[in-house]
């Protein structure tokens, strides 16, 4: 029993070096979050942008998202210019640009109420809109609501789906947010 | 030198013995459980190529042999081929014990070629079944066995649960090893290939203290057999088609056994693509898989044995293109479709994203040393290297790029002492060491679901058990000491790390008795009660699971749960026709640890997303499994097996999540013993039916549970035995009318339906 009794001592001894030691993983910098989304809005006739932004820098949990919404002006035309931004790593990631790369694997989706209407104002290069660029109407003064979805992967050749239904477009959603607007 | 002997005595028979064909062999076969004698076997001698039948009394006779070295081979439905090596010098009776499949419940474990009694329910799959059902996984060819369903994600992916316990309660002993890797994922299967075990079987009772298991979970062994005593070359090749993926399958093994030194080698490799449901392609179903495995045997003395083994697992899995989606509305929209999105119309063998590969291997190194006839103590060294990468559907050029990269190694230690007591009494005692080092490799450019963590695990345990006439009484005791070391990554900026340092102590113990009320009437009764720690992800998950489109969070504040179960058995014949078995069953458990969904729904960029946090309730585990076969012929047989099981949450006054459907399967046998050359003639009509979940209310999933279905396959198998070697030889079809259905557990449910019709033909080569 004796040879038994060294055996267990030199186990448990092995289990304690082994335990005393501490676990450092490496902080990983998230690299496909996206934290802001900047839409622009300049009117065509000129004057000031008006800005609808979704800011989540630490991400999924955390703190709540900073959302700012700007009043649009009634019966007007804007320019709309998407940006997404990674504003968790340092130097900030545009991740615009990345969209535009791999333009044919996205699209974005506008659903409006209130009198508004937003059109495409771009194309990838089987002629599919991808609508980092769009145009912005407003009708008369009110309250709507703009939602914007950007589809990764989505079937642009679905039925419907390339003048901006989403219905039939599948693929996974990398952006889904709802602005509460005032047209005055 | 001794090769060298027996390969002349093989060549050259004639050369080295007279000539004096005058002897005889004869026996008898009986079942190992029943005692009955066991008619229609085929003996069949391979050097002299005389093959008998026995007759009704199991007896059988051959004559007129000549004396020298022979194989003999003895083959019946529902049982493994037996081989035997003799040195034929005299006459020779032989007392034949077969282990007939059909009737598979049983009270002992089979460990290697040790039989232990038990007072636990034990139910076994064994390798002629194993064999011919070499394209499942080794979750769906448990699932044959009453109380046994599957978890899935899709049809490659899948895990037992056992009475509605399944990840972190379960214990599955790989060759006596228990199975380590990530457990707390429901879209991880256990990395084992069924192929290199000869039988698997699944202990249900409150669970066996010698292994340090959880929550009194069942205990699923997975045991290859101990090498035979051959001097020669032997083996099998076993090869199968499937019509459903366009998958085919491999599996090679021989092994030889000279002196004290015995060797196994056993390689498999199997490729499926694209699944079909019954109208449509599963986009990205595909399976490969490649394994080997090694194992070694030495006897250095009569009193002392060693054994390595050495396994490795190697999987790339498909998951449902269909199946993968952004958030809340994605899943929205895909539960309204019929047909899921990406779906085509061709067929592929190609794996793309979302998929997993997994490695997994083992090597363990066991001795035994026998202090006297009546005691003994083993040694053993265990450790897995387990490596698992989740590849998503990623921007840019970031594909081939992990999404998550998880690599586990566990190193364990064994030592156990034995001892034979006076009056039938048997005592067993040992210490267990496990340390566990788990880490996200970086790179993933995606902050962890799982911290990186060591936990190390010290147990020790006693048994003691007596067989007092009729009496059969088992008592055991066990108490772990866990100590996790876990470094989390902080939620909120600036992201630093955050450690935590756990001390648990686990304590179980149970208590068990068998008892004979007549020669065809026995009862089982068991009692247990344990505590487990919270697992890792239970207490530090965060973030989003991607595969389960939910934000998980853990709650490093849980306490351990307490367990208790009983369990009452009765197994009995009726005048030889009719075999039945009742297992009914009660748990308990205190602050049973649970995913549960929030009201909370999460505002990301991405949109809306559930909240699931991991709370604790008391949970209530109530169940029976029945099982019955009736002889309606010596060769036609009908089988009923019946699962039934309800789960509550006692607090909250609601069903449990994830419990399976009750079940019912229900099959005919019919046998024919020979039909000229070829022996052995298996055909089976099998029937499925699983009932609708209708416990489960409206908040606590996304979907439904699916309605009940019903699945009906057939199956053909039949032997040859050639000159030196056997041949089996089958053919199956799966879901024979084509039914569309979708299965509760199945979480590519809320996607697409499960498999269409599917026909299996393969055949196996003993030599």
């Amino acid at each position: 029993m004796n040879n038994f009794k060294i055996l267990f001592i030199a186990l448990a001894a092995i289990a304690l070096t082994l335990s005393s030691c501490k676990k450092d993983p490496e902080i990983e910098d998230p690299e496909e979050v996206i934290t802001t989304l900047n839409y622009t809005l300049t009117p065509a006739s000129g004057g000031a942008a008006v800005t609808l932004s979704f800011q989540d820098i630490d991400g999924d949990g955390g703190d709540d998202p900073i959302i700012t919404v700007g009043a649009l002006a009634a019966n007007t035309t804007y320019t709309g210019d998407m940006e997404l931004l990674n504003e968790s790593v340092s130097p900030t990631d545009n991740v615009t640009a990345e969209v535009a790369e791999e333009d044919e694997e996205h699209q974005f989706f506008y659903q409006t109420t209130g009198g508004i209407n937003i059109a495409y104002d771009d194309t990838d290069a089987n002629n599919n809109p991808i609508g980092i660029r769009s145009t912005l109407t407003t009708g008369a003064a009110g309250t709507g609501t703009i939602n914007i979805i950007l589809r990764h992967e989505p079937d642009k050749n679905a039925s419907g789906v390339s003048d901006g239904d989403i219905t039939n477009a599948g693929g996974e959603t990398d952006i889904e947010v709802t602005f509460d607007v005032t047209v005055q | 030198m001794s090769a060298l002997l027996y390969a002349l005595i093989f060549l050259f028979p004639h050369l080295i013995f007279a000539q004096n064909c005058t002897l005889t062999i004869s026996g008898q076969i009986t079942d190992e459980h029943t005692e009955e004698p066991i008619s229609y076997a085929n003996i069949f001698l391979e050097e002299s190529l005389k093959g008998v039948v026995s007759d009704t009394l199991g007896r059988f006779e051959l004559k007129d042999i000549c004396p020298k070295h022979y194989h003999l081979s003895i083959s019946h439905i529902g049982c493994e081929t037996q081989r035997f090596y003799i040195d034929l010098q005299s006459d020779t009776m032989l007392f034949v014990v077969m282990d007939h499949h059909s009737h598979d419940i049983e009270d002992i474990i089979v460990i290697g070629d040790n039989a232990v009694p038990t007072t636990q329910q034990v139910q076994s799959i064994t390798a002629q079944t194993i064999t011919e059902n070499a394209d499942e996984n080794l979750s769906n060819m448990l699932e044959t066995i009453t109380g046994v369903s599957t978890l899935r994600n899709g049809n490659g992916i899948a895990k037992p649960v056992v009475h509605g316990l399944y990840g972190n309660r379960l214990t599955i002993l790989n060759n006596g090893v228990a199975q380590s890797g990530q457990q707390w994922g429901n879209d991880h299967s256990p990395e084992i290939d069924p192929l290199v075990a000869n039988r698997l079987s699944v202990i249900k009772g409150v669970g066996a203290v010698e292994y340090a298991g959880s929550s009194l979970g069942a205990v699923i062994l997975v045991e290859p057999k101990k090498i035979a005593k051959e001097p020669h070359l032997h083996g099998r090749g076993s090869y199968f088609f499937e019509t459903n993926g366009f998958g085919h399958g491999i599996n090679a093994q021989v092994q030889q056994h000279i002196d004290a030194f015995a060797w196994k080698l056993n390689g498999t490799f199997k490729r499926s693509g694209d699944k079909r449901s019954a109208t449509y392609w599963l986009r990205n179903s595909g399976a490969q898989e490649a394994n080997f495995a090694l194992q070694l045997e030495k006897s250095f003395s009569e009193k002392w044995l060693a054994d390595v083994y050495l396994s490795s697992f190697n999987t790339s899995l498909g998951v449902l293109r269909g199946a993968h989606i952004g958030n809340l509305t994605d899943l929205e929209q895909a539960l309204e479709r019929d047909v899921p999105f990406f779906t085509e119309e061709n067929f592929t063998y190609t794996i793309n994203n979302p998929r997993q590969a997994v490695n997994h291997h083992l090597l363990k190194a066991h001795t035994k040393y026998f202090l006297s006839e009546s005691q003994w103590i083993d040694l053993t060294y265990a450790g897995q290297l387990n490596i698992r990468k989740e590849f998503d559907v990623r921007k840019g050029d970031r594909d081939s790029i992990p999404a998550l990269s998880l690599t586990q190694l566990t190193n364990f230690f064994e030592a156990k002492y034995e001892r034979e007591l006076p009056r039938e009494t048997h005592f067993k005692t040992g210490v267990q060491f496990q340390f566990i080092d788990n880490t996200n490799n970086p790179g993933t450019g995606i902050l962890p679901l799982i911290p990186d963590y060591f936990s190390s695990k010290n147990g020790a345990f006693v048994m003691l058990n007596r067989q007092a006439g009729k009496l059969f009484l088992e008592a055991g005791a066990r108490y772990d000491y866990v100590y996790q070391h876990v470094a989390t990554i902080s939620r909120t900026l600036p992201r630093e790390i955050v450690r935590f340092d756990n001390h648990f102590h686990n304590v179980s113990a149970v208590l068990g008795a068998n008892y004979e009320l007549n020669e065809s009437l026995h009862l089982a009764y068991n009692i247990g009660a344990a505590t487990r720690h919270p697992a890792i992800n239970e207490l530090y998950s965060g973030g989003l699971h991607q595969g389960v489109s939910g934000i998980e969070e853990g709650d490093e504040n849980l306490n351990s749960e307490r367990s208790l179960k009983t369990t009452l058995t009765l197994e009995g014949s009726v005048k030889d026709r009719l075999f039945f078995e009742v297992l009914g069953y009660f748990q308990h458990i205190g602050d049973y640890i649970y995913l549960n969904p929030q009201d909370e729904i999460r505002l990301t960029i991405r949109g809306a997303f559930p909240v699931f946090r991991y709370e604790q309730t008391d949970a209530q585990l109530l169940g029976a499994d029945l099982s019955a076969e009736y002889h309606i012929l010596e060769n036609f047989n009908a089988q009923l097996q019946y699962s039934y099981l309800r789960g509550q949450d006692i607090s909250a006054d609601i069903p449990l999540i994830f419990m399976p459907a009750n079940n019912l399967r229900f099959n005919l046998d019919y046998d024919i013993a020979k039909i000229g050359k070829l022996e052995n003639i298996e055909l089976s009509l099998t029937n499925r039916y699983v009932f609708e979940q209708t416990r489960l209310e409206d908040a606590q999933d996304f979907a439904p549970p699916p309605p009940a279905y019903l699945l009906t396959g057939i199956h053909l198998s039949a032997q040859r035995q050639l000159a030196n070697s056997r041949l089996t030889l089958y053919a199956k079809v799966d879901n024979l009318f084509n039914v569309r259905y979708r299965d509760y557990l199945n979480r590519q449910r809320y996607f697409a339906d499960d498999l269409g019709i599917g026909a299996v033909v393969g055949g196996s080569w003993v030599f």
